[in-house]
C-alpha cells in the first residue's frame, strides 16, 4: 500500500512545473486575480499557449494531435494547472475536447472523427451540450426533442435548457427522439449539430445567483447533416452514457485539492472576522478540515482503481455526493462565519462559475455569498443527489428498482398518464 | 501507487471470515452475553490464527506482519461481534510498546501476543491519562511501586491475566503493569451497554505493580491511545460494513405495499448513504493503517480523525439498520441492537467525534488563532 506517484510521473509533474512558471508571469496568483476583461484575454491567450505544448487535449491520442498522454501522466497535468490556478482550456473545451473528443474516437466513424477533431483541437469548432430539456431532467431519457430524416438532413425541433456556456458554442451535440414508437431509451440518436443557422435560437437563463452560466436553446426546424449521427440511428442512449462516461478519471484527486485551498481562505477567514477560537465555529472547521481529508483518502483510492483499471459501479455517483454536499456545508458555514456581515454584498463576487472560484479572487464578503448561492445547483446538475443515491442503490447495492411507470413506446407514456 | 490492499491481504481477510462465519454465528455470539467471552473461539484465534499482535515483530512474538494486517483483523471481528479480548489484549500490546523499555517488552509482549495471556487496558476516556483527572495513584515503597484507586472501566477486563493502569506519578501519568491475580486487584465486572463487549471497574488497593520505564513522556501515552483509535476505528468500519449488508437483504425482501420495501427511494436512500459514509471513510482509514508502521507525524496526525469517522459512520449505519427493520429491529431477538451498542461503546472511547475532530485541527498551524 503506498501514495507515491511512480518516478516518471514525477519526472512529468517537474516537467509541467517548469512550463508553468515559464509561461506565467512571476506575480501569478490565478485567474481570481483579474479582471473580468483581463480574465477573457487570458483565456484566450493561455488556450494557445497550451495547443503550441500539446496540452489541450492530453487524453486523445497523439495520431488525433491529442497529447497521448497516460493516465497518471493526465491526473498530474490536471493537479497542476489545478495547483496553478490556471484553466485546462476554455470554457466550452471539457465538453468539446475531453467528453465528445473522446467519445468520437471511441464510438465515431473514421470521417467524423477527420473531420471534427482538427476544428475541436483548433478552436474553430465550439461544442456544447445538449441533453437537459424542460420536461427531461432527471428522466433524461424521457427528452421529447424530435429530429427527422428530410433527405440528407435531420430537422431538428424542440428545446434544450441548462446548457452550459450555450452561447459561446457554435455547435451542440443535441441528444433527439428519432423514433417515439419504441421504448423511450431505444429511440434516441446522438447528432452534431451547427448552431449558426436560423433555426437556432439562445436565450441566456439568469440563474440564481444573479449570473448568466447558462442558458436555454430553442430549435426551429434547425438542421443536421445526415452523417453526424454518432453511433447507430435510434443507438444514441450508448453515446449519451458513454460521454458522460469520460467525466469521471482524471480528476479523481482534484477536489481535494481545490477544497484545501478553499478551506484554508475560510480559515482566514474565520482568523480575520476573529471567530476562528469559538468553539462552535471551530468545531465545524474541523469537521471541514476531516472531509477534505476524506476526499484526499479516497481520491488516492479512485486513482488506484482509475490507474489500474476498472470502474466499480456507482464510483462516480459517491463521489459526487461527497463533494456536492460538502460544497453546501462549508459554504453556509462561510455565511455563519460572516455573521450579518453576509447580508450586505461588498467586494468582488465569485466571476459567475458554478463551482469553486478561481485561485486568486478576492476573499470578499460576496464571493462567499456568490459560492453559497451557487452551492445550492450542485446537488442538482450532473444528475441530483436523490438520483445519484438512486444509482448508488441499485447498481452497487442490488435494491429493487421502483415500479415502472414509463414502459413501452415512448409515443404512449403521455397518452396513459394524460 | 498502488492505494489498495494487496492480494495477499484480501486472501488473509477471506480465510478468517469464512471461520468466524462458520465459528461464530450470532446464535453462538448470544450464548456469551454473560461471559462476554468465548474461551473456544480465543484458542483458535490466538492458537490456530495467531491474529493477536500480528504486527508486532517475530521477536516479540508476533508474526512480522503490519498494522495493515491487525487492522483487517479487527474489521473482521467487528463484523460478527466475536466475544473475545482481542482488541483490549492489542491494547495492553500497544500500551506495552508505546511505553515500556526493551526487557519489559521482551518479557510481556510474546505471552500477550501467543494468547497465552488476555491482557486489558484500564482506560475509557482521554481523561484517564491527564494528571489532573486520572483516578489511581502510584506510591513508591521499598518494595517497589502501589497502586491505589479505582478505575471505573476496563474493557474485558474480568477476564484479563494483566492490566495496564495508567496512575499519577510525581505529577505525570505513568503507565503500570498489574497483575489481576495479585494482592490488592479487585476486578469487577458490571452491567454493559455492550453486551457482546463487558466492562469492568478496577478497584486498586496497595497493589504491586510494574511501572513501563520506557518512554514516559505525554507523546508515548498518545501514541498508545492513537494506536488504540486505529484498531476501535476498523473494528468500527467492519461492524458498520455488517449493519449495510443487514440492511440491504432485509430491504431487498421484505414486501410492503406488495414491493420490496428497498424498491421505495426513503429506504433506499437510507442504505445509500450508509455505502456513501462508508466509502468515504475506508480511504483515510487505510492511510492511518500505512502510517503507524511508517510515519509517525502523519500516523498522529489522522488516527483521531480516522476514529472519529469511523465512529460516525458505525453509529449512522447500525441507527439506519433499526429503521429499515422497522419493529423488528427493535426486538431483543434480532440482532440490530448488538450492533447499536458497540456502535454507541466505541464512540465514546478514548474521545468522542467532535472532541477528536476538533483535536486533529489543533496541531496544524494554518488553524492556530493568531
Amino acid at each position: 500500500m503506498d501514495i507515491e506517484y511512480p518516478p516518471e510521473a514525477e519526472a512529468y509533474r517537474h516537467e509541467i512545473r517548469e512550463f508553468l512558471q515559464s509561461a506565467l508571469p512571476d506575480d501569478w496568483q490565478g485567474m481570481g486575480a483579474l479582471s473580468r476583461e483581463e480574465a477573457a484575454g487570458f483565456r484566450v491567450r493561455w488556450r494557445k499557449t497550451l495547443a503550441e505544448h500539446g496540452l489541450i487535449a492530453p487524453s486523445w491520442p497523439k495520431e488525433y494531435g491529442g497529447g497521448g498522454l497516460t493516465e497518471l501522466e493526465q491526473v498530474v497535468l490536471a493537479e497542476e494547472l489545478a495547483r496553478a490556478g490556471v484553466p485546462e482550456g476554455s470554457e466550452n473545451d471539457s465538453l468539446g475536447v475531453k467528453l465528445l473528443g473522446n467519445t468520437l474516437i471511441l464510438l465515431g466513424t473514421e470521417e467524423q472523427k477527420e473531420h471534427f477533431l482538427p476544428r475541436i483541437l483548433s478552436g474553430e469548432y465550439v461544442f456544447c451540450q445538449g441533453y437537459s430539456e424542460p420536461e427531461a431532467g432527471s428522466d433524461l431519457a424521457g427528452l421529447r426533442t424530435r429530429a427527422v430524416l428530410d433527405g440528407d438532413e435531420w430537422v431538428i425541433n424542440g428545446q434544450k435548457t441548462w446548457t452550459s456556456d450555450g452561447h459561446l458554442a457554435n455547435w451542440m451535440f443535441v441528444a433527439a427522439r428519432t423514433d417515439p414508437d419504441v421504448p423511450k431509451q431505444q429511440g434516441i440518436s446522438f447528432i452534431l449539430m451547427p448552431m449558426n443557422q436560423p433555426g437556432v435560437e439562445v436565450r441566456p437563463i439568469l440563474n440564481a445567483a444573479g449570473y448568466t452560466a447558462f442558458d436555454e436553446v430553442f430549435f426551429t426546424d434547425a438542421r443536421a447533416r445526415r452523417e453526424h449521427v454518432v453511433g447507430e440511428v435510434n443507438g444514441g442512449w450508448k453515446v449519451v452514457n458513454t460521454l458522460l462516461g469520460f467525466e469521471r478519471g482524471v480528476r479523481v484527486t482534484i477536489d481535494a485539492i481545490r477544497f484545501a485551498a478553499e478551506l484554508d481562505l475560510l480559515v482566514d477567514l474565520a482568523r480575520e472576522r476573529g471567530v476562528l477560537d469559538r468553539p462552535h465555529i471551530r468545531s465545524r472547521l474541523a469537521w471541514c478540515h476531516s472531509r477534505v481529508q476524506l476526499m484526499r483518502f479516497r481520491g488516492y483510492r479512485a486513482l488506484t482503481k482509475f490507474i489500474h483499471g476498472g470502474h466499480p459501479a456507482a464510483d462516480s455517483s459517491i463521489s459526487k455526493v461527497i463533494w456536492s454536499e460538502y460544497f453546501q456545508r462549508y459554504t453556509e458555514l462561510a455565511m455563519d462565519i460572516l455573521g450579518p456581515e453576509a447580508l450586505a454584498l461588498a467586494g468582488q463576487g465569485s466571476g459567475g462559475v458554478l463551482v469553486i472560484p478561481e485561485a486568486g479572487t478576492e476573499n470578499s464578503v460576496k464571493r462567499w455569498v456568490d459560492v453559497a448561492l451557487f452551492a445550492r445547483a450542485a446537488t442538482i446538475y450532473g444528475g441530483s443527489a436523490q438520483i445519484q443515491r438512486n444509482i448508488i442503490g441499485e447498481r452497487l447495492l442490488g435494491l429493487p428498482r421502483e415500479p415502472r411507470l414509463d414502459g413501452g413506446p415512448f409515443a404512449e407514456i403521455h397518452r396513459r398518464s394524460a | 501507487m498502488y492505494f489498495a490492499f494487496s492480494q495477499e491481504q484480501e486472501d488473509f481477510k477471506a480465510s478468517l471470515r469464512n471461520l468466524l462465519v462458520d465459528q461464530m454465528p450470532t446464535s453462538r455470539v448470544r450464548e456469551s452475553f454473560q461471559a462476554g467471552y468465548d474461551k473456544g473461539l480465543w484458542k483458535v484465534l490466538t492458537n490456530e490464527m495467531a491474529i493477536t499482535g500480528l504486527h508486532l515483530p517475530e521477536a516479540l512474538g508476533g508474526q512480522g506482519f503490519t498494522y495493515q494486517e491487525t487492522a483487517l483483523v479487527m474489521a473482521e471481528l467487528g463484523r460478527c461481534l466475536a466475544p473475545v479480548p482481542v482488541l483490549a489484549t492489542n491494547l495492553a500490546i500497544e500500551a506495552i510498546r508505546a511505553c515500556g523499555t526493551p526487557e519489559q517488552q521482551a518479557a510481556l509482549i510474546p505471552d500477550l501476543a501467543g494468547g497465552e495471556r488476555i491482557g486489558a487496558v484500564a482506560v475509557a476516556a482521554t481523561r484517564d491519562l491527564e494528571p489532573a483527572t486520572a483516578t489511581v495513584s502510584a506510591t513508591s515503597t521499598s518494595d517497589g511501586p502501589v497502586l491505589d484507586g479505582v478505575v471505573p472501566l476496563a474493557l474485558h477486563g474480568h477476564v484479563a491475566d494483566l492490566l495496564v493502569v495508567p496512575a499519577v506519578d510525581g505529577g505525570a501519568v505513568r503507565l503500570f503493569v498489574v497483575e489481576a491475580s495479585a494482592p490488592g486487584v479487585a476486578v469487577t465486572q458490571l452491567p454493559s451497554l455492550d453486551l457482546t463487549r463487558p466492562v469492568s471497574e478496577v478497584r486498586l488497593s496497595a497493589a504491586p505493580a510494574h511501572r513501563l520505564d520506557g518512554d514516559g513522556t505525554t507523546t508515548a501515552l498518545e501514541r498508545f491511545a492513537d494506536g488504540a483509535r486505529l484498531l476501535i476505528a476498523f473494528e468500527s468500519l467492519g461492524a458498520a460494513e455488517r449493519c449495510l449488508e443487514l440492511a440491504v437483504e432485509y430491504a431487498r425482501t421484505r414486501h410492503q405495499f406488495n414491493r420490496p420495501i428497498g424498491s421505495f427511494q426513503a429506504i433506499k436512500h437510507l442504505c445509500s448513504d450508509m455505502a456513501i459514509e462508508l466509502d468515504a471513510s475506508l480511504g483515510a482509514a487505510m492511510y492511518a493503517a500505512m502510517t503507524a508502521d511508517e510515519d509517525t507525524d502523519e500516523f498522529a496526525a489522522v488516527a483521531g480523525l480516522v476514529k472519529a469517522q469511523a465512529s460516525e459512520v458505525f453509529t449512522q449505519c447500525a441507527s439506519y439498520v433499526i429503521q429499515v427493520h422497522g419493529g423488528i429491529g427493535f426486538t431483543w431477538e434480532h440482532d440490530c441492537h448488538l450492533y447499536y451498542r458497540r456502535a454507541k461503546a466505541n464512540e465514546v472511547l478514548l474521545g468522542d467525534i467532535d472532541e477528536l475532530r476538533t483535536r486533529s485541527i489543533d496541531g496544524i498551524p494554518a488553524f492556530a488563532t493568531a
